[in-house]
């Protein structure tokens, strides 16, 4: 059995909110094996962003943090910054959504990458310019050289989320979590990105962390698939068992997103099942399952009592009290 | 002190537990505190000292500002009859700081006051209309922030002869462009708001928006803005009574009395400290509560 | 700020290669515009200076003789000045003087031209140690003080800046004085002349520069520190560079500073213009012969020339001050420098 790269368990943070606590995310527990590809898929608010940055040690102070994040067997959470700092953009590093914003706007792209160089490694001026090249020519931007000298308001905006992930790549992390990197973009630039971290992927033997809203993109990419609401994950199962053929979607949650899809096959003006409702206030949610209010088929006992995530088939987690029976999506 | 960033807790099996307790109530409250008393420490202070400037000699008798014994000059402070002591003509220290905040409160809110309504009134005038009407009235503010409002106020006090009045009327001549410049900015950066752009189109009468709309969102930075420029006006005022351009002698005003103390400034340096503490803590009061009143209204 | 919007809106410079960029960009031309535009406000500025000495009652000659001297003497002086022509006529003298770079002749006899180039170079060395000295120490100050936001350094600054801003500038020269050139005798009370030596100009100098510089600092301290501050906390990219593992210290001055600086330059050319009231009572305070002090004295004298062209200095210096403040946008702004390139 291969060793997991990346092992969460019990991950829990809370904010401070107006005297409250929020608690963003509540009890998260998942690995991810080197080399392979999660999506985490949720809403704004469900708390897929936060457990990554707190992986990642990215939240500002004053968040608590408990459980455990182990990287290759070292655990993160309840690192003091600096020793933090060794691993973020060595091991691991991360791919934000917003290039326009995520580049700072009066620096060079090349330097921005020779600073993510060395940062880490001990190169000089030079070498590390020509590692930077190296890497803007890996993500596939043409004229490298001469891109290397710009900033980013004069690349296009898919120019600038590869430069982003040729920073995140300069010390050949193992894992990369790319958190809506393809969100800002238009569709055609999406499927470029998409396809060149994979391609990425195999070349650097990565694992791959995809954060999206976007259940399309999970299934059309990842090995694995977890589906949070509201800080909890509501299901979790291998993309083979969710999605294709054999694939079933259990918990009630996943089922409205993977309706909500438009597809071709639709009959012409039929409505969209949309998700009703509102994200859940998450400094007073509910005493049930938080997805029952929105949820078409809740119950009794779904106000009263919020269900636990077993393992009910093999590798497929979900909690829900009266899950979707074998639906197949269309 | 906030909860530590990273806590190793490893929840054992068997229920969910709280996290540790994030921000108590006591930072809280404190911090609320703190903003209470930023407002009301300054604003507490100003008022006691407004007291001290025109109810106080209504209820004691003080020595005369202007006129003093000779016989009685250079007395320590807290001799019998002078608070402050008395400087080197023998006029009582204490009601020249009490006659000069006087003339000091009376000019700043005058000038500040002619400022805010004609300024105002130029400035919402340019930046709601804008097009020629702006570009005309920018062009006439830039060229009076940039004459120089010493030289003004001298002139006429040159040329006119010393008086409060001539004082404010220059005084104004600077306050008047300098409100013009920040409410036309606000008004330019209200018109924009999207219920601003819909009142407009559903045909509102201008005077109507501008009056209804405009003016309520732009006060609160007014306001603030103007705490800042009683302070403003109060030092400048007493530059001109520094240089003797101001109120004419022998009336009290704490900048003649910073003038008169530099020529015995080696021997005695509390005749020209006394007056500047005095000024330093009144314009930290007023800029202190500027800030607070910005703070509690949201203003940039 | 106005001009970078104008900038953007009217979009890249066509031609690659920076040099010939910057010549056809857009930025050099609004600038020229800029300039152009300064010329109207220059005019207005020295024709109310004018028009305020003239229509005022004064009477020039007379305080030259004294008020002793006859109507007949004190009449032939107005004349032989040229007073007792309409002031309209007076400021095209002036004016066509000017355009010839002579800035006319002062009421006691002297060229206003010698005046401004013997004291302008002193009024431009306290302006400059002043500002370059509050400069430093607010972004020293701020960055200390931004690395932990309400931390102790950031409570004492915001003390001191507090204290700074309402200082006025008289009343803190004094204290200055009571405190380092009474008590502890490290400068002299009187400043007289500046001396060659860095030495000398340092012990004249100094105290007047704290004096003009303190309220600067605080401006300056508290304006980048709350930008410092609102970066760190809101900027995506400041996250990013947080990613890549770039130490706190280097994500503050090198990614967050940078771009600090910008804000700070447009304010220190904006504030340039306000200096001229506390420049002229600092310099006669400290009597440091410059050419506030001789505004001063214009004044007293009513001496019009002379008064005009110190006016026309400080106009000058406040137009290029917020010409500058747009400059440096244009100059070191990638973003206008380089316009945007299509890929």
């Amino acid at each position: 059995m291969t060793e997991s790269l990346l092992e969460v368990d019990e991950l829990r943070v809370g904010f401070a909110v107006g005297g409250r606590e929020l608690r963003a995310v509540d009890s998260i527990s998942f690995s991810v094996n080197p080399g392979a590809t999660l999506a985490i898929i949720g809403e704004s608010g469900s708390g897929k962003t936060v457990s990554c940055r707190a992986i990642m040690g990215l939240l500002p102070a004053g968040t608590a943090i408990t459980g455990s994040a182990r990287l290759r067997g070292s655990e993160l959470i309840g690192l003091s910054d600096s020793e933090m700092r060794k691993h973020r953009g060595s091991d691991m590093a991360m791919v934000f959504q917003d290039p326009a914003r995520s580049l700072n706007p009066t620096m060079k792209i090349g330097i921005q990458i020779t600073e993510a160089i060395t940062t880490h490694r001990k190169v000089s001026k030079r070498e590390a310019q020509t590692q930077a090249v190296e890497l803007l020519r890996l993500v596939r931007i043409p004229a490298a050289e001469r891109r290397f000298h710009e900033y980013p308001h004069q690349l296009s905006g898919g120019m600038r989320q590869r430069v982003m992930i040729a920073m995140a790549l300069a010390c050949r992390p193992k894992l990369l979590i790319a958190d809506e990197a393809t969100t800002a973009l238009d569709v055609t630039t999406q499927a470029q990105i998409m396809e060149l971290l994979l391609e990425l992927q195999q070349e650097l033997d990565m694992a791959l962390i995809l954060i999206s809203h976007d259940l399309g993109l999970a299934a059309s990419y990842a090995d694995e698939v977890i589906v949070m609401y509201a800080g909890k994950i509501v299901e979790q199962a291998p993309a083979a068992a969710l999605f294709g053929r054999d694939g079933s979607v259990r918990m009630r949650y996943t089922r409205a997103l993977l309706d909500a899809i438009p597809h071709m096959e639709r009959p012409a003006h039929s409505a969209l099942p949309v998700v009703g409702g509102r994200p859940p206030d998450m400094t007073a949610l509910p005493v049930g399952c938080s997805f029952a209010p929105r949820c078409g088929s809740a119950a009794d006992d779904c106000v009263a009592k919020s269900p636990a995530l077993i393992e009910h088939a093999p590798g497929h987690r979900w909690a829900c009290w009266h899950p979707c029976e074998n639906g197949v999506h269309s | 002190m906030a909860a530590p960033l990273h806590d190793v807790a490893y929840v054992a099996a068997g229920g969910p537990q709280p996290l540790p307790s994030l921000v108590s109530t006591r930072k809280l409250r404190s911090q609320r505190l703190g903003r209470t008393l930023r407002l009301w420490i300054p604003a507490g202070f100003l008022i006691l000292l407004l007291a001290m400037c025109f109810l106080w000699p209504l209820v004691y008798q003080l020595p005369s500002p202007t006129n003093g014994n000779i016989i009685q000059a250079q007395e320590a402070p807290f001799s019998p009859g002078h608070l402050l002591g008395t400087d080197q003509v023998g006029v009582d220290i204490f009601s020249q700081i009490v006659y000069g905040g006087r003339v000091a409160f009376e000019i700043s809110v005058a000038v500040t006051l002619i400022g805010m309504a004609i300024g105002s009134l130029i400035g919402i005038t340019a930046g709601f209309f804008g097009g020629w009407v702006d570009a005309v009235l920018s062009r006439v503010l830039d060229i009076l922030i940039a004459f120089p409002a010493l030289v003004l106020a001298l002139a006429i006090a040159e040329g006119l002869g010393p008086s409060e009045f001539h004082v404010i009327l220059a005084l104004s001549a600077f306050s008047i462009p300098v409100f013009g410049r920040v409410t036309r900015g606000a008004t330019l950066v209200v018109r924009e708001l999207p219920f601003m752009v819909a009142a407009r189109l559903a045909g509102t009468r201008r005077w109507r928006v501008i009056v209804r709309h405009v003016l309520p969102n732009i006060m609160p930075g007014v306001l603030s803005f103007s705490l800042l420029g009683l302070g403003i006006v109060i030092i400048i005022e007493g530059a001109l009574d520094f240089l003797g351009y101001g109120i004419p002698p022998p009336s009290a005003s704490w900048g003649s009395m910073i003038a008169n103390g530099q020529q015995i400034m080696t021997a005695r340096p509390e005749y020209v400290l006394i007056p500047s503490i005095f000024l330093l803590i009144t314009v930290v009061a007023l800029n202190m509560l500027g800030d607070a009143l910005r703070e509690r209204w949201g203003v940039q | 700020m106005a001009l970078v919007q104008q900038i953007q809106l009217q979009g890249g410079a066509g031609a690659r290669g920076s040099a010939r960029r910057l010549a056809g960009s857009p930025a050099l031309r609004l600038v020229g515009r800029r300039l152009l535009a300064a010329i109207p406000v220059l005019l207005g500025v020295t024709f109310l200076t004018f028009a305020v000495f003239n229509t005022l009652p004064n009477d020039t000659a007379q305080a030259i003789l004294g008020l002793s001297a006859s109507p007949g003497a004190v009449a032939a002086l107005n004349h032989q000045l040229g007073l007792d022509q309409p002031f309209f006529v007076q400021y095209w003298h002036w004016l066509s003087g000017v355009l010839h770079g002579n800035l006319g002749t002062s009421v006691q006899g002297e060229s206003v031209n010698h005046e401004l180039a013997t004291h302008l170079p002193v009024t431009l060395e306290l302006l400059a140690y002043a500002l370059v000295v509050s400069l430093l120490l607010a972004i020293i100050v701020a960055v200390l003080a931004a690395r932990k936001p309400n931390g102790i350094v950031d409570r004492t600054q915001l003390a001191i800046s507090m204290l700074g801003l309402s200082a006025a500038p008289y009343a803190l020269a004094f204290v200055l004085i009571v405190i380092f050139a009474v008590k502890l005798q490290w400068f002299p009370v009187i400043s007289g002349s500046v001396g060659d030596t860095p030495l000398s100009f340092l012990k004249a100098m100094t105290l007047p520069a704290c004096a003009i510089g303190f309220p600067l600092f605080a401006i300056y301290t508290r304006l980048l520190r709350g930008d410092l501050v609102e970066q760190m906390q809101r900027e995506d990219y400041i996250v990013t560079a947080k990613a890549k593992g770039v130490p706190p210290w280097r994500v503050l001055i090198r990614h967050a500073l940078r771009n600090s600086m910008f804000t700070l330059i447009t304010v220190v050319g904006l504030n340039l213009g306000t200096l001229v009231g506390a420049v002229a009572i600092i310099e006669t305070v400290f009597t440091v012969p410059g050419i506030g002090q001789d505004l001063l004295t214009g004044i007293s004298n009513r001496d019009v020339p002379l008064i005009e062209g110190i006016v026309l200095v400080f106009a000058l210096m406040t137009v290029l001050g917020n010409l500058l403040a747009d400059l440096m946008y244009a100059v070191l702004d990638p973003r206008i420098r380089y316009g945007s390139s299509t890929t």
